[in-house]
């Protein structure tokens, strides 16, 4: 995604209300994160769940909060989503990375890549892939589900392969 | 001591003050002992008390902010106590009953019979403090008034065979009566 792009995503979401952006770095979306931490809104955690954690802790005093991770993050998360997020209806959104889907990605990507669309769809976190055209309408989706109680997740695919 | 009694201890000093409890049987001592709307209940998510309590305490400044913490629990999460030291939240206190066991699922032992927390979270400078009978608990609670967090009391407790019942509010309920709670 161009780094244009990754900018507004982050200033969407900051216009919104969103102060706190937590989560483990993703080089698919750095640019998000390099803008995120210029305007100190960034917390980086050690792991994913830690991150959830304290984005819940920010969403029970009242505040928006994303959490953001690789994919191969997201498969750590699932039980921490099962048995906190969801348990709990905690409005999280999440911004996960997607790489590994490319036949020639790198091989510890290939198989958290393959079966990402189907843990999402398993675990019940409702998603939406990010495009250079329509990531708008999507970001809107997920504040309307975080407004109901309802934690989504928002993908970005990795279009470049280093 | 064993931890219900140091729990039973510490409640008489907190009031309507957000606790964030692990799961197990800490959440367990906790809502048997005092229920109350400013407890959050972990009753999954192993390991995340600290981490959720930060995240509370971060947007509750006015307030001090606990978390009812186990070894194993702690152990867990360690990583965690590098986020809270670098964000330095100045209202709130970590305690952890340190039993040297994760009695919720049957008495295994954890690392700490070898290895001292206390130390790790020095390094890391939160303010420490270790405690054993109820007249340091006492003490505990006198000195931290003037004390800058974050703050890490470590409570050590014999393992015990009393079961506290289980947290039987469901979830969505424990969540919505926090947050009211918070805003008072």
């Amino acid at each position: 995604m161009k780094k244009n792009t990754q900018r507004k995503i982050f200033d969407f979401f900051v216009k919104k209300g969103f102060n706190d952006f937590i989560g483990v770095p993703d080089s698919t979306f750095s640019e998000f994160i390099r803008h995120g931490l210029k305007k100190n809104k960034i917390i980086i955690t050690t792991r994913e769940e830690e991150a959830i954690g304290v984005a819940t802790g920010i969403s029970l005093a009242r505040n928006f909060s994303l959490v953001f991770m690789q994919n191969a993050g997201f498969a750590n998360t699932l039980s921490t989503i099962a048995s906190l997020v969801q348990l709990y209806q905690i409005p999280i959104i999440f911004l996960i990375g997607w790489r590994g889907y490319l036949k020639n990605d790198a091989p510890e990507h290939l198989k958290i890549g393959k079966i990402q669309p189907d843990l999402l769809k398993i675990i019940g976190l409702p998603s939406k892939i990010l495009s250079q055209k329509n990531w708008k309408n999507s970001c809107v989706w997920a504040l309307k589900k975080i407004q109901k109680n309802q934690p989504c997740a928002l993908i970005v695919k990795r279009e470049f392969y280093d | 001591m064993i931890r219900k009694e140091a729990m039973r201890l510490i409640l008489a000093k907190i009031n309507s003050e957000p606790i964030v409890s692990a799961n197990g049987f800490i959440s367990r001592d906790l809502f048997e002992l005092k229920d109350k709307p400013s407890n959050f209940y972990m009753i999954g998510s192993m390991g995340l008390a600290s981490s959720i309590g930060l995240g509370v305490a971060l947007k509750n400044p006015k307030k001090r902010n606990f978390v009812f913490d186990g070894d194993g629990s702690i152990l867990m999460n360690l990583g965690s106590l590098t986020t809270i030291a670098s964000l330095k939240p100045k209202n709130f206190i970590h305690i952890i009953f340190d039993n040297a066991s994760h009695e919720s699922t049957g008495g295994q032992p954890t690392a700490t019979s070898k290895i001292r927390i206390k130390n790790i979270a020095k390094s890391l400078n939160y303010k420490v403090f270790e405690v054993k009978t109820k007249n340091e608990i006492e003490n505990f609670f006198k000195k931290i008034s003037s004390i800058i967090g974050p703050i890490m009391l470590i409570v050590n407790v014999q393992k015990s065979t009393i079961v506290s019942k289980r947290v039987d509010i469901p979830p969505i309920k424990i969540k919505n009566r926090f947050i009211d709670s918070l805003k008072n």
